[in-house]
């Protein structure tokens, strides 16, 4: 029962993205602000980090394309995006020490450039023609904070969650 | 140190590029059908997001309550001073409409573009990425909702059916950025009718353009602007927004005017699928007009 644990977190935060996404615009001062909520993607960061990366970019590749069906209807968007974010923290962390602050902070940094990509893509196919400033001020600025309160209220419960699953799959293991 | 690009993975990679390439540009090419297998992760993804969705709009229901709550003297002030007005208002509607309905009756005319059959749905997700404004229904092709039709609140238009699965339904926004999104509308309040089209959105003042007005007719501020039903598509008198400017537009033939929408496009909950009584045709309210096929 326990090993579908890191499945059903994944299952329950894609649903509650765009649920979170119903609050959004918020209307600040008279400023329209964008909250894009990415849980899942920082869960799928933590996953490589803390798990490992196969899983990690199986389930990025899974829900990636859920997501791109339901919600973009553009095929192969967040399907690889998801996997190649993974990729990139698995890389980047190789070379960094591990701890919870150093995680946050790439994950954080690693949420950045994914926004931005999607941002250059979605400039690109010509869906939307936000400026930069704007972009900054809107979208990014008001996203990260969001997500870093929930990853700062979160994180420690998925590290703990991934370090008991693995040590329950370590010991498995040796028992065979 | 192990090597992140070995031959096999760089082969790997570099196919995952090319692939990824084609379905994006594939499915960029048609985004109006939905293939079977499309149709089967929307339907059950869907329903898992209806499960979730439920108890998002109970809490957000319990905030609204506790705001209306919070003016609900101001609101009673305000309403009182409308109730006078308001009898008077019904006894002339009620006169109006059976002399409508007699009328009718005389020439015989039995259907009208303002008749719709009504469909009920809730959202149940927000394109949680917000670049595109599209909103998911949980109601499909099951319960009747066809591509293109209208989609209101109980205030106004919000947008239209570009997709359809067997029990969800995406709605466009009307504030969205696509070029194609046109609806045919017309102003009322003047002594005479004035039709344009709802064209574009701007975003900066989040106000939707009325296009195409002849320039020498003149419009006032404060002018409400409803659909006009012949689009093909949408039935007659949605009220959609009302003009709070008028200039000019960039050719410098016809006129231009910005309508501030009447319905909130934030916190959706409950909408109205407008499924109309007269047979429908193609036209701008479809998005695909002649000169958009070629």
């Amino acid at each position: 029962m326990i090993r579908f644990l890191i499945p059903l977190i994944c299952l329950v935060l894609f649903f509650m993205e765009p649920v979170f996404g119903l609050f959004s615009p918020l209307n600040i001062g008279g400023e329209l602000n964008y909250i894009v909520p990415r849980f899942l993607i920082m869960f799928l960061i933590f996953l490589t980090l803390y798990y490992d990366l196969k899983h990690a970019m199986f389930y990025g590749l899974f829900f990636g394309l859920l997501y791109d069906v339901f919600y973009i209807d553009i095929i192969g968007l967040y399907s690889f995006l998801y996997p190649a974010i993974c990729l990139v923290a698995s890389f980047v962390f190789k070379r960094v020490p591990r701890n919870l602050l150093t995680s946050t902070l790439l994950t954080l940094a690693l949420l950045v450039i994914f926004e931005f990509v999607l941002y250059q893509f979605f400039l690109l196919i010509s869906l939307t023609g936000m400026p930069l400033g704007t972009f900054l001020s809107t979208r990014l600025w008001p996203t990260m904070v969001a997500n870093s309160i929930f990853l700062v209220m979160l994180g420690w419960v998925f590290k703990s969650v991934m370090i008991t699953q693995l040590s329950e799959r370590d010991n498995k293991i040796g028992l065979y | 140190m192990p090597q992140l690009l070995t031959n096999k993975r760089l082969i790997l990679l570099l196919l995952g590029v090319i692939l990824l390439v084609a379905l994006i540009s594939f499915s960029l090419r048609d985004r109006s059908n939905v293939s079977l297998p499309e149709q089967i992760i929307k339907d059950a993804v869907g329903a898992g997001q209806s499960v979730f969705s439920r108890p998002a709009h109970f809490v957000t229901g319990i905030f609204d309550n506790v705001d209306s709550l919070l003016n609900t003297f101001e609101e009673n002030q305000h309403l009182k001073t409308r109730l006078e007005e308001f009898a008077s208002v019904q006894a002339e509607v009620k006169d109006l409409r059976s002399e409508n309905e007699e009328l009718n009756q005389i020439v015989g005319k039995e259907e009208d573009l303002r008749d719709y059959n009504p469909i009920q749905a809730t959202v149940i997700a927000r394109n949680p990425d917000q670049w595109e404004e599209k909103i998911i229904l949980n109601r499909g092709s099951n319960q009747g909702v066809a591509e293109n039709m209208a989609v209101m609140t109980a205030t106004g238009l919000i947008g239209k059916v570009t997709l359809t699965t067997p029990t969800t339904s995406t709605v466009e926004l009307i504030s969205t950025l696509n070029p194609n999104y046109r609806v045919s509308a017309m102003v009322v309040g003047g002594d005479k009718d004035v039709f344009g089209l709802i064209e574009g959105y701007d975003a900066e003042r989040r106000e939707l353009l009325l296009k195409r007005i002849d320039a020498d007719i003149e419009l006032k501020e404060g002018d409400q602007v409803i659909s006009s039903g012949l689009g093909g598509i949408f039935p007659k008198g949605i009220l959609i927004g009302t003009i709070t400017e008028i200039t000019i537009d960039e050719f410098g033939l016809t006129q231009l005017a910005y309508v501030k929408p009447a319905a909130d496009f934030s916190l959706l909950n409950h909408v109205i699928i407008a499924d109309r009584v007269m047979p429908e045709v193609d036209g701008e309210d479809n998005g695909v007009t002649g000169d958009d096929e070629s």
